[in-house]
C-alpha cells in the first residue's frame, strides 16, 4: 500500500508505464569504484542489488535515476560468517542465502523464518538483505527482524566505514539512514545467548502478497525463566518497520506467563502506528492484528527460548 | 447432398433461430457406453510441449520485421472533458512515427475513429491519444511528452448512489423483468419467508495473455495476429471499420492465452493496428499492458441484489424474488443475474427484475458463465438460509426442491443428473459420515454446499474439414479457437475415434479464417459441443471415402471392410491394406471429408450442472480463511478427455476461489479512480493459496444433445464456487457475510459484530 500511495503521489492519476525511462548503466568491479559512481552522480545515481524493488519502481516511473549501478560485479558482499559473538551477514546476501544458512537456522532462526515469508521464490532468489534495508519499504519484512535483533547496519562511504544501530536506521518511508554516497556494506547481529528463541509471523491476504501487519519477536529467558532481553519489530503499522518498545518493557525482568504475553500484547497494539489501507484493512484492524500476532509470536518465540536452554 | 435446415441455437442463455447447411445422414450417437477407445480417455495435451518450451506462438510472440509499436494514452480521470492537447514535443522524439488524438484520428483510415479517440473522456483508462514508435520504450517516452489539460466531471460510479439521483434517470437501464405464476399467492402460502440482500464486487479477468493484436498488410490482403475467441467476429468488424472485403482479411490466433469472455471480437488495439499498418506501409502491433488490461477491456459487473424466498414448512419453495442492480460501466449489457432463480428450483412463483446502471467505468463485458456467478451466490446463500430457519440440512433442501424439468419451458432437460453429483459430492466431502464443524483453539472448519446450472449445449454454424493424407495421417481443419482450453486435443481424440486412425496421426488446425470454415466463438462453454460433432461428421465423411476407395481398388464389398489402428480390415479379421498403403498406391491421393454440426434437437432443454461442496477454514482471531477442499462434481455430459476436463474444473475452481477470498476492483468513490489495477493489489489466485481440489463427474447418457452426447464444462466450475465457500463459512462462523469478497477484515469484522466504518474505497 505505501508503495501504491508513493505512486499515486508520484504520478497523480494513474499514469502507469511498464518500460523505464532511459538511464545508464554502470557495473563497477569494486565497492570503493560504486561509491566513486555514487559520489559522482549523486542524487542522480541508484544503486543495483537483487534490483526486486528498484526494478518495478523505474518501470513505474515513480524513479527515473540517470544511472543505475549495479553491485552484483562486486565480490565479498555475499557470505553470512559467525565469529567473536557476531554473526556478519553481507549486504548482496539474498533471502534464499538467508533460509538456507546453518548459521541463521542455529542462531538467529527468526531470519530464516522472515526471509521465507517475502514476496514469492523468484524474488526470494535475487532479492537482497542489503537491498531490502536500503530501501526501507515499512512493509518490509526483513526490517522487523533486523529490530527485534537490534543488528547494526555497516555502511562505507569515500571516508570510511561507520556502524549505525538499527534503531537509528529507519529514517523514514523509503528512507534508510544512508548518506548520499553510501553503500550499505554489511549487517552485524550480536549472536543470541543460550536460552534465546525467536519468531516472525506474518499476517498476509494471499501468499506473495505484502503483509496486513507481521510481527518479529527476539526472546532470550534466564535458567530462572526470567526474560533477559526482549526485541519486537512491527511491519507495515506504520511509516516505518517499528520496534515496540512498550511490548519489549512489559517483558523484560519478568517470567513471561499468559497474564504477561496479554499484556505485551496488548503494549504492541500501543506501539503501531497503523493507517487505513483500502486493499489491506483499516488502522484499527490492522492494529488488533499486531495484538494477535504479537502474541502467537511471542508463545512460539518463548518455547524456542525455554527448548534452546 | 445440400440441406438447409432451421434450428434454435441457445448462446449463454439467449435463443436464436439459426439457419444451417447440413450435409451426410444423422451419425448414431455416441455415449459412455459405446465402446470407445479414444475418447473418454485421459490424452495429455497434443499441445502442452510446445507450450511449455516455449514454441507455441501467442500473439505476443509475432514480431515482424519492421515492426511499428502502438501505444494508447489513456485518461487519468474517470470523467473529464479535453481542454488543450498539444502532441508536437511526442511527435518530435526521434523513433515516434505519427501521434494521433481526437483532432486527427479521422486520417487514421477507419470507421470509428470518433468513437475511439474522444474529447470528452467517460472512464479511467479512455483512450485519450496514440503514439506510434520503433520501439515500446520510445513510445511510452512519447506518451509522457503529449501535453494534455482536462476539465475534470464529476463521476459517477455507485450504482446504488445514482438509483437514488433525480438528475441520473438516463443511467438506468430496465427494468428487465420475468415473472411465472403469482408470486404474491406464493408468499401468502409460504410458512417461512427469508429476505436477504447480497452485494458481488467487480472481477477483472486477467487472462494471462493481456489483449493484443499485429496486423501487416500483404498487398491490399490483411493480416491479423489477435488474441481473439472470435477470429470471424474478428474479422467482420474489421472489414466494416476498414472497408474492406471480408475475403481480403485473415484473422490468425493459434495459441491464445485465456479469454474468459472478454476476447469476443475487435478491439480498439486491432482496428486501429490494422489502419495504422496501411498507412504506414509496416507492421504495427498494439498489445495492452496490464494496467490497460485491467482498466480498459471490461470486468465482471459489480451488483446488488435483494433475494426473497418462501418456502412451506415442509421445505417446499412457494416463491423466489429477485431484484438487482447491476453496474454495466460506460455502455455494458445486463447480465442475467436471475438465471440461477429462474432454473435452480421447481418453484412455480418466480420474479425477477433487473436494472442495468450506466457508470463512469469501462463497459463491463462477459466474464466466464456472466451474471449466473453472481445471482447464484446471492440465490444459493438465501437458500442456505432458508434450510436453516426450517431446520434442515441444507442438501435435503435442495434435493426437495429439485426440478425435475425445465422449470421456464417446462421442456424436458436432453439429461440431468444433478441430483446424482449432488450425493456423489456428499460421499466425497464426508458431508453425512464427518462432522459438519471442528473447533481447533482459534480455527473452526467447517463445510458448506452450493448447486449450479448453465448451459454449453452447442448448435450450429459449425464446420470442419478432415483430410487423411497420403501416408495416412489426419489434418483436421476448423476455424474454431483453443482459447487454452484444450479444444485442439479433444478434436484429435473425435477425428481419430470416428476414422479409426491412432490419435497420434491427427494434426488439428485451428483459429485461421482463412480456411473459410464457419466455426462459433469460444465462449458460453459450446465450443466442444457445437465443433466436436462437426468433426466427426467430417472424420465420418472421410472414412466413408477411404471405405469406398479401398472397396474399388480390392474389389471387396465396402461394408464388409473397417478401419482400425491405422488399417483397413476385411470382415474375418484379417488385414486388406494399411491406410498409407491404399492412398499411396493412388499417387498421393488425399481424401477430404467435410462435416457440419447436426441441427439442435427440438423440445429438450439442455443444460450444465454442478454440485460444489467446499470445507474452509476459518482464523478467528485474524480472519484468514482458508479453503482447504472443493469437490467439484459435473453434469457435462460425456466426458471427452478427463485430463483436460480436470484442468478446466480446477481453473474454474481456482478462478471462483479467488472471486470468492480475494479478487475485487476497487475503486475510489469519489474520483471513480481504480486503486489496484495491477497484479501487486489485485491478487488472483496461486498454487500455494489453493487446497485441494477434486474435480469429478457423473456422466449421463444424453441421446439428445448431439452426436457425441457432450456438453460444456468451460463456465459451470465457477458458478457455486463463491456460495459452497459462503455456507462453509456461514456455518464456522455462526454469522452470514453478504458481501464479496470474503477479505480478512470482514470476516473478522463479522466475527466481532463490528460494523467497518465506511471508506471512499468501494468494491464497485
Amino acid at each position: 500500500m505505501e508503495t501504491f500511495i508513493l505512486v499515486f503521489k508520484v504520478l497523480g492519476f494513474g499514469d502507469l508505464c511498464l518500460y523505464p525511462a532511459s538511464f545508464e548503466y554502470y557495473a563497477p568491479a569494486s565497492l570503493d569504484e560504486a561509491i566513486d559512481l555514487l559520489n559522482k552522480h549523486r542524487e542522480e545515481a541508484r544503486v543495483l542489488a537483487g534490483g526486486h524493488s528498484l526494478i518495478p519502481m523505474m518501470k513505474l516511473r515513480v524513479l527515473r535515476p540517470a544511472y543505475v549501478i549495479d553491485l552484483n560485479r562486486v565480490k565479498g558482499l555475499k557470505y553470512i560468517e559467525e565469529k567473536g559473538g557476531e554473526i556478519r551477514i553481507g549486504a548482496l546476501t539474498t533471502y534464499y542465502d538467508v533460509i538456507t544458512s546453518d548459521i541463521v537456522k542455529r542462531r538467529v532462526p527468526i531470519l530464516a523464518e522472515c526471509a521465507s515469508v517475502v514476496a514469492d521464490p523468484q524474488v526470494r532468489n535475487w532479492g537482497t538483505i542489503g537491498g531490502s534495508l536500503s530501501h526501507c519499504d515499512p512493509s518490509g519484512d526483513m526490517g522487523s527482524s533486523i529490530l527485534a535483533l537490534r543488528a547494526k547496519m555497516v555502511a562505507k562511504g569515500s571516508s570510511g566505514e561507520r556502524v549505525i544501530e538499527s534503531d537509528d536506521w529507519f529514517v523514514g518511508s523509503f528512507q534508510s539512514a544512508l548518506k548520499t554516497g553510501e553503500i550499505l556494506r554489511e549487517i552485524v547481529i550480536p549472536t543470541p545467548k543460550p536460552g534465546s528463541g525467536g519468531a516472525y509471523l506474518k499476517l498476509e491476504r494471499k501468499a506473495g502478497d505484502y503483509a496486513i501487519a507481521a510481527v518479529g519477536v527476539q526472546v532470550t529467558l534466564d535458567g530462572s525463566g526470567s526474560c533477559t532481553y526482549a526485541g519486537i519489530g512491527l511491519t507495515a503499522v506504520g511509516p516505518t518497520n517499528l520496534r515496540a518498545k512498550k511490548a519489549e518493557q512489559a517483558l523484560v525482568g519478568r517470567k513471561v506467563d499468559d497474564r504477561v504475553i496479554e499484556e505485551a500484547a496488548r503494549a504492541a497494539t500501543e506501539d503501531c502506528r497503523p493507517t487505513d489501507d483500502p486493499l489491506r484493512g483499516s488502522a484499527e484492524y490492522k492494529r488488533a492484528m499486531v495484538g494477535v500476532l504479537t502474541k502467537r509470536a511471542l508463545n512460539k518465540a518463548l518455547a524456542d527460548a525455554k527448548r534452546s536452554r | 447432398m445440400v440441406k438447409v435446415v432451421k434450428t434454435r441455437v441457445e448462446f449463454e442463455g439467449r435463443f436464436r433461430d439459426e439457419y444451417t447447411v447440413v450435409e451426410g445422414e444423422p451419425l448414431e450417437g455416441w455415449s459412455p457406453k459405446s465402446g470407445l477407445k479414444i475418447v473418454g480417455r485421459p490424452h495429455p495435451r497434443v499441445d502442452g510441449a510446445a507450450k511449455v518450451t516455449g514454441s507455441a506462438k501467442y500473439t505476443h510472440d509475432v514480431y515482424l520485421p519492421g515492426m511499428v509499436y502502438g501505444k494508447f494514452l489513456r485518461s487519468p480521470y474517470a470523467h473529464a472533458k479535453i481542454t488543450h492537447i498539444d502532441a508536437s514535443e511526442a511527435e518530435g522524439l526521434p523513433g515516434v512515427l505519427g501521434v494521433y488524438t481526437y483532432k486527427n484520428a479521422a486520417t487514421l483510415g477507419f470507421g470509428g475513429a470518433e468513437k475511439v479517440f474522444k474529447q470528452e473522456v467517460t472512464y479511467q483508462g479512455d483512450v485519450v491519444a496514440l503514439v506510434l514508435a520503433q520501439d515500446e520504450s520510445v513510445a511510452e517516452d512519447a506518451l509522457e511528452l503529449i501535453r494534455v489539460e482536462y476539465e475534470p466531471l464529476r463521476p459517477l460510479v455507485d450504482p446504488e448512489e445514482i438509483m437514488g439521483l433525480d438528475s441520473s434517470k438516463d443511467r438506468i437501464v430496465g427494468p428487465k423483468l420475468y415473472e411465472r405464476g403469482d408470486l404474491e399467492k406464493g408468499f401468502a402460502e409460504a410458512d417461512v419467508i427469508v429476505e436477504e440482500s447480497f452485494k458481488t464486487q467487480a472481477a477483472l479477468h486477467n487472462c494471462m495473455e493481456t489483449h493484443g493484436s499485429v496486423a501487416h498488410w500483404e498487398g491490399d490482403n490483411l493480416v491479423v495476429h489477435t488474441s481473439t475467441q472470435s477470429v470471424f467476429n474478428v474479422r467482420s468488424a474489421l472489414s466494416e471499420e476498414l472497408g474492406i472485403p471480408q475475403s481480403k482479411i485473415r484473422v490468425v490466433s493459434e495459441f491464445m492465452g485465456g479469454g474468459f469472455g472478454s476476447k469476443f471480437g475487435a478491439g480498439e488495439y486491432t482496428v486501429v493496428a490494422a489502419a495504422a499498418a496501411r498507412l504506414l506501409g509496416r507492421p504495427v502491433r498494439i498489445v495492452l499492458d496490464r494496467v490497460e488490461e485491467n482498466l480498459a477491456t471490461g470486468n465482471r459487473s459489480q451488483t446488488v441484489q435483494w433475494v426473497k424466498i418462501g418456502a412451506k414448512r415442509d421445505g417446499r419453495i412457494t416463491a423466489i424474488h429477485l431484484k438487482g442492480l447491476v453496474n454495466v460501466g460506460e455502455d455494458g449489457w445486463v447480465a442475467d443475474l436471475g438465471g440461477p432463480a429462474k432454473m435452480m428450483y421447481h418453484c412455480p412463483n418466480v420474479k425477477v427484475e433487473l436494472y442495468g446502471v450506466k457508470t463512469n467505468l469501462v463497459s463491463s463485458t462477459a466474464f466466464r458463465a456472466p451474471g449466473y456467478v453472481e445471482g447464484d451466490f446471492a440465490l444459493e446463500s438465501a437458500v442456505d438460509e432458508l434450510a436453516r430457519r426450517l431446520n434442515m440440512d441444507p442438501l435435503e433442501l435442495r434435493l426437495l426442491n429439485y426440478a425435475t424439468r425445465d422449470p421456464v419451458t417446462n421442456s424436458e432437460y436432453s439429461s440431468k443428473a444433478l441430483r446424482e453429483a449432488y450425493l456423489k459430492g456428499a460421499e466425497l466431502i464426508g458431508w453425512r459420515s464427518e462432522p459438519r464443524v471442528v473447533r481447533d483453539g482459534a480455527k473452526i472448519r467447517a463445510k458448506g454446499v452450493a448447486g449450479a446450472i448453465w448451459w454449453g449445449g452447442g448448435g450450429p454454424p459449425a464446420y470442419a474439414e478432415v483430410k487423411v493424407n497420403a501416408d495416412g495421417g489426419v489434418t483436421v481443419l476448423t476455424a474454431t479457437q483453443d482459447i487454452g482450453t484444450g479444444t485442439r486435443t479433444a478434436l484429435a481424440q473425435i477425428a481419430a475415434e470416428e476414422l479409426g486412425l491412432p490419435f497420434s496421426s491427427v494434426r488439428v488446425v485451428l483459429g485461421d479464417t482463412i480456411t473459410e470454415l464457419r466455426s462459433p466463438g469460444s465462449g458460453g462453454s459450446q465450443t466442444l459441443a457445437s465443433m466436436g460433432p462437426a468433426v466427426r461428421a467430417a472424420a465420418h465423411d472421410a472414412k466413408n471415402q477411404l471405405l469406398e476407395i479401398a472397396s474399388q481398388v480390392y474389389d471387396v464389398a465396402k461394408e464388409r471392410l473397417t478401419i482400425r489402428e491405422g488399417s483397413i480390415f476385411r470382415s474375418d479379421g484379417s488385414v486388406l491394406c494399411s491406410v498409407g498403403e491404399l492412398l499411396g498406391n493412388l499417387g498421393d491421393f488425399s481424401v477430404t471429408g467435410r462435416g457440419a454440426r447436426e441441427p439442435n434437437q427440438e423440445g429438450y432443454m439442455v443444460n450444465t450442472f454442478a454440485a460444489q461442496f467446499a470445507e474452509v477454514e476459518v482464523d478467528t482471531e485474524t480472519g484468514t480463511l482458508r479453503v482447504l477442499r472443493l469437490v467439484s462434481v459435473h453434469d457435462s455430459g460425456m466426458v471427452v478427455n478427463p485430463l483436460t476436463f480436470t484442468s478446466q474444473v480446477e481453473g474454474g475452481v481456482i478462478m471462483g476461489m479467488g472471486y470468492a477470498l480475494w479478487e475485487g476492483r476497487l475503486v475510489d468513490g469519489e474520483s471513480g479512480v481504480v486503486i489496484n489495477p495491477n497484479l501487486n493489489d489485485y491478487l488472483v489466485a496461486r498454487c500455494s493459496d489453493v487446497g485441494e481440489i477434486t474435480p469429478t463427474y457423473v456422466e449421463p447418457e444424453d441421446p439428445h444433445t448431439n452426436s457425441l452426447g457432450v456438453k460444456g464444462i468451460g463456465e459451470p466450475p465457477i458458478i457455486g464456487v463463491a456460495p459452497a465457500i459462503a455456507n462453509a463459512l456461514r456455518e464456522a462462523i455462526g454469522v452470514r457475510l453478504r458481501e464479496l469478497p470474503f477479505t480478512p477484515e470482514r470476516v473478522y469484522s463479522a466475527i466481532k459484530g463490528i460494523n467497518p466504518r465506511p471508506t471512499t474505497a468501494k468494491y464497485l
